[in-house]
């Protein structure tokens, strides 16, 4: 077994909850999330994110609205729904969960 | 310098360099597959490209002309490619199976596969998209960028290549999104193809002439032929033509099967490893355009004329048929389901073009040497058939049965050389009437000549006057030598080589030695001939004409027997039977030596011949040329080697039942082991006597070279020894001058004066 593949189911598993947060903060664009992502030091691939939204919007998790700019065609701006939020919380209680016992048992090893 | 065009992208205008054009739409293009399935794929790409679209105006705007292809790989890049994307699962599970490094996985889904994100090295796939069978060779080609062909052909060739070819079809997970990028591709080559455009592809492939691969595989033909007749300088060294010739007919085959045709334009571009885009499909396009132009004009002046429709139609025909059979072959396989059944397919049509390919050779190669046979032999049918229906059938046969299918087979050979694709379904049918109508011509002959020599003549032997019968040695020659002349470069055995136009002479002459029972040399003559009845094989005996006479020691005989075109050839025959009186001598001519192998013996003699044969008294065998002494217990040669009888239970070498068989007659065949114990142990006898006398004579010729060896040894000594003296001598007198003379002449003075 290797290592890339397991960091990378662990990345897999968070980065709907990441993403959602990140919107939640505030409309967005992909570019926009893409930019915070890295300065978390989350990296993710514009290719990896647009259909992630896509998906998200199709569950009505997201919706977005168009904005015309000057420099180029017009973007997409995502925002929470409703339905999104409460996805969100329930996310963030998993999350939360899954963080505490990740926690306890890793801190149970390192006593011993 | 390079093309730019203008694009509209996401509704602005974008200039961009061609080949960036090119890598931009590849790249949209793996997007679309890879999002195949996705739901809201449209908009995914559409977000996508948006986004290009966005990275674009920032770089023109930035002081940028146009869209280079640094650009487009830089927004790729940090785009990434569909292959590193974090996908979530589409909820197929992995099958268990061993685990084994990381680069493979027992999944075998189509669509789903396990992109590691931080690798981005080339990863080995299974082609899903490019597979014959399981694209196990096409992953493998994608992997080091080479044809997907060759490594088919490799895999057919090494013998664990099956098994290894499943192992990896197992191992090695399949995906739909490899890429294989611009790559030159082996293709068989439709135009201007002569079989299957196997040569043609490899030149295209490999940029050289397609002559080159067609002499290739000729090679090994053209040395096996070599290798039949013995052509001096041109025989070629044993290894190349064995080895290669069947198998360079198997490789094509094979590779015939295997290699793709190039059927689409971007295929032929990429047989040549021309860039497959717009530019240079439309230029291909536009050049093969021009070249059906002048093909067309240039088939149109050829065909009109100079080929006749017909045998294009029959072998058209034998080609449809051999097509439709194949078609239903394949068809029927592959109902069969399974890449299995694809194998079988693959090998039973390997199978099936190499026993066709054989078997239409072998043909062709018949009718050929059949049709050149008759075409020899026709000058000589006057002297077979007779007038009416029989001439008639031979040149019913000649022309129908013979020349049609020759002439069918050429013209199908040029039609496919000129690719004429017309049918005309009534010159087809009438081509194969004829050939009917020929076979039927060429039964009825053989029919009809056959029962010209149905019946055999009545036996009458005559006995002939000679002048001096008691002469006391007889040798028996031909008359003088006529310069019989070859009919032209005609060797065919029966009729000799002999003869002009209007006549020819066949040797069918035999001799036979019996012995006397009085003292005087008889002759006897017996003729034979074949005919339709016994009456007609009858009435042709006193026309054989057949020449014998005495002079003293020599009797004159006929070599050979004449045939003139009014009495035809029906085996005619003449059997001369000398008895030689015990005491007497005898010689039979070389010129004989070929004289009974003619007949066509055997089936139709009847039982009258039989009897005869088997029950004249018994004749002797005997070399030509050499001279024989009849005595009473038989004949013999003047060194005493007896001569084998032909008694009369069948062993008789004079009527063999084979037709033209060429054994000259020797004396020592059949009847060996009928020799009389006594005699033999005579001979026996005689022959060790003469051994042991030579052996005598041997030894007293070696005592006697040993002893005159000796004296002239003892000899030599002794005249060593008398030198030797003879020096010493020398030396003494030397000495005694030297020492025992006066020396000094005044002594005698000193004496005077006392």
């Amino acid at each position: 077994m290797n290592i890339d593949n397991t960091a990378s189911q662990m990345r897999k598993g968070v980065l709907e909850f990441c993403i959602l947060s990140i919107i939640k903060l505030g409309e967005a664009y992909p570019s926009d999330i893409i930019d915070m992502m890295k300065s978390a030091n989350l990296n993710i691939l514009e290719g990896t994110l647009y259909p992630l939204l896509t998906r998200l919007k199709n569950a009505e998790f997201l919706t977005y609205r168009w904005v015309e700019s000057n420099s180029g065609p017009p973007r997409k701006y995502f925002s929470l729904t409703e339905k999104g939020a409460k996805f969100y919380e329930e996310l963030e209680t998993t999350w939360l969960e899954l963080a505490g016992a990740v926690e306890t048992i890793t801190g149970k090893n390192k006593e011993q | 310098m390079k093309k730019v065009i203008n694009i509209n992208f996401q509704g602005t205008i974008v200039p961009i360099e061609e080949s960036s054009y090119e890598l931009l739409q590849q790249y949209i293009e793996s997007l679309r597959r890879y999002f195949a399935n996705e739901e809201g794929r449209d908009e995914i790409i559409n977000d996508i490209e948006s986004r290009f679209s966005e990275l674009f105006q920032e770089r023109l705007k930035g002081g940028s002309t146009c869209i280079t292809d640094d650009d487009v790989n830089a927004i790729i890049r940090n785009m990434g490619r569909p292959e590193d994307f974090e996908e979530a699962e589409k909820g197929e599970s992995m099958e268990s199976g061993n685990a084994q490094s990381g680069n493979s996985k027992k999944d075998k889904s189509e669509n789903n596969f396990q992109g590691d994100w931080s690798w981005k090295g080339k990863r080995l796939y299974r082609d899903e998209n490019h597979k014959i069978l399981g694209g196990v060779c096409s992953g493998i080609a994608a992997y080091f960028g080479i044809d997907p062909v060759i490594v088919r052909v490799v895999f057919l060739i090494s013998g664990v290549g099956f098994l290894a070819y499943i192992l990896l079809w197992m191992f090695v997970p399949g995906s739909s999104l490899v890429e294989n990028g611009v790559r030159k591709r082996l293709y068989r080559n439709p135009d201007g193809k002569i079989l299957g455009g196997v040569c043609n592809g490899m030149g295209s492939y490999f940029d050289v002439n397609p002559w080159l691969p067609r002499f290739i595989f000729l090679i090994p033909f053209i040395t096996f032929f070599f290798r039949w007749g013995h052509f001096g300088p041109l025989s070629f060294p044993n290894f190349l033509s064995f080895s290669f010739s069947p198998g360079s007919f198997i490789i094509y085959i094979v590779l015939w099967l295997v290699i793709p045709e190039a059927t689409t334009t971007s295929e032929k571009l990429e047989m040549k490893g021309e860039k497959v885009d717009m530019n240079s499909i439309k230029n291909s396009v536009l050049k093969e355009m021009q070249e059906v132009g002048e093909r067309v004009g240039k088939m149109g002046k050829e065909m009109g004329q100079k080929f006749g429709k017909m045998g294009m139609e029959a072998g058209h025909a034998a080609g449809e048929k051999g097509a439709e059979i194949g078609k239903d072959i394949h068809y029927a396989a592959s109902r069969s389901s399974g890449a299995l059944g694809n194998i079988i397919t693959t090998l039973f049509k390997i199978f099936m073009y190499f026993i066709l390919g054989c078997v239409a050779l072998s043909i062709i190669v018949a009718l050929f040497s059949i049709a050149t046979v008759a075409i020899g032999i026709f000058p000589l049918k006057d002297f077979v058939l007779t007038q009416g229906w029989q001439t008639v059938f031979a040149w019913g046969t000649l022309i129908f049965f013979i020349a049609v299918p020759v002439i069918g087979i050429i013209t199908f050979i040029i039609r496919r050389f000129a690719r004429i694709k017309k049918t005309n379904k009534l010159m087809r049918w009438s081509f194969v009437g004829l050939w009917i109508l020929g076979i039927v011509c060429f039964v009825s002959l053989i029919v009809s000549v056959g029962q010209d020599f149905r019946n055999i003549s009545s036996l009458n032997e005559d006995a002939v006057n000679l002048q001096n019968p008691t002469v006391k040695s007889l040798e028996v020659m031909p008359f003088q030598n006529i310069n019989y002349r070859r009919i032209g470069w005609f060797n065919f055995q029966p009729f000799g080589t002999y003869g002009s136009t209007d006549t020819a002479f066949i040797g069918n002459v035999r001799i036979k030695i019996t012995k006397s029972p009085t003292d005087s040399f008889m002759v006897s003559i017996l003729k034979m001939a074949n005919g339709r009845t016994r009456r007609a094989a009858d009435t042709l005996l006193p026309r054989i004409n057949f020449n014998i006479s005495q002079n003293d020691s020599l009797l004159m005989l006929d070599k050979a027997i004449t045939i003139n075109t009014t009495d035809k050839f029906r085996n005619q025959y003449v059997e001369v039977t000398i008895a030689v009186p015990v005491g007497h001598y005898i010689k039979i001519d070389k010129n004989f030596e070929y004289g009974n192998r003619i007949r066509f013996g055997g089936f139709w003699g009847g039982s009258d011949w039989y009897y005869y044969n088997n029950n004249v008294e018994n004749d002797y065998d005997f070399t030509y040329g050499e001279k024989y002494i009849m005595k009473d217990d038989g004949l013999y040669t003047l060194y005493g080697k007896r001569s084998d009888r032909n008694n009369d239970d069948g062993n008789d070498n004079s009527n063999d039942n084979d037709n033209n068989s060429v054994s000259p007659n020797t004396s020592d065949s059949n009847g060996g082991y009928r020799y009389n114990q006594n005699i033999d142990s005579l001979k026996n006898v005689q022959e060790k006597q003469i051994q042991t006398m030579q052996q005598k004579v041997d030894s007293l010729k070696s005592v006697h070279e040993k002893d005159v060896n000796k004296m002239k040894d003892s000899l030599q000594k002794e005249k060593d020894e008398i030198n030797q003296k003879i020096e010493k001598l020398n030396k003494g007198t030397a000495l005694y001058q030297n020492n025992c003379e006066p020396k000094i002449p005044g002594d005698f003075t000193f004496i005077m004066y006392i």
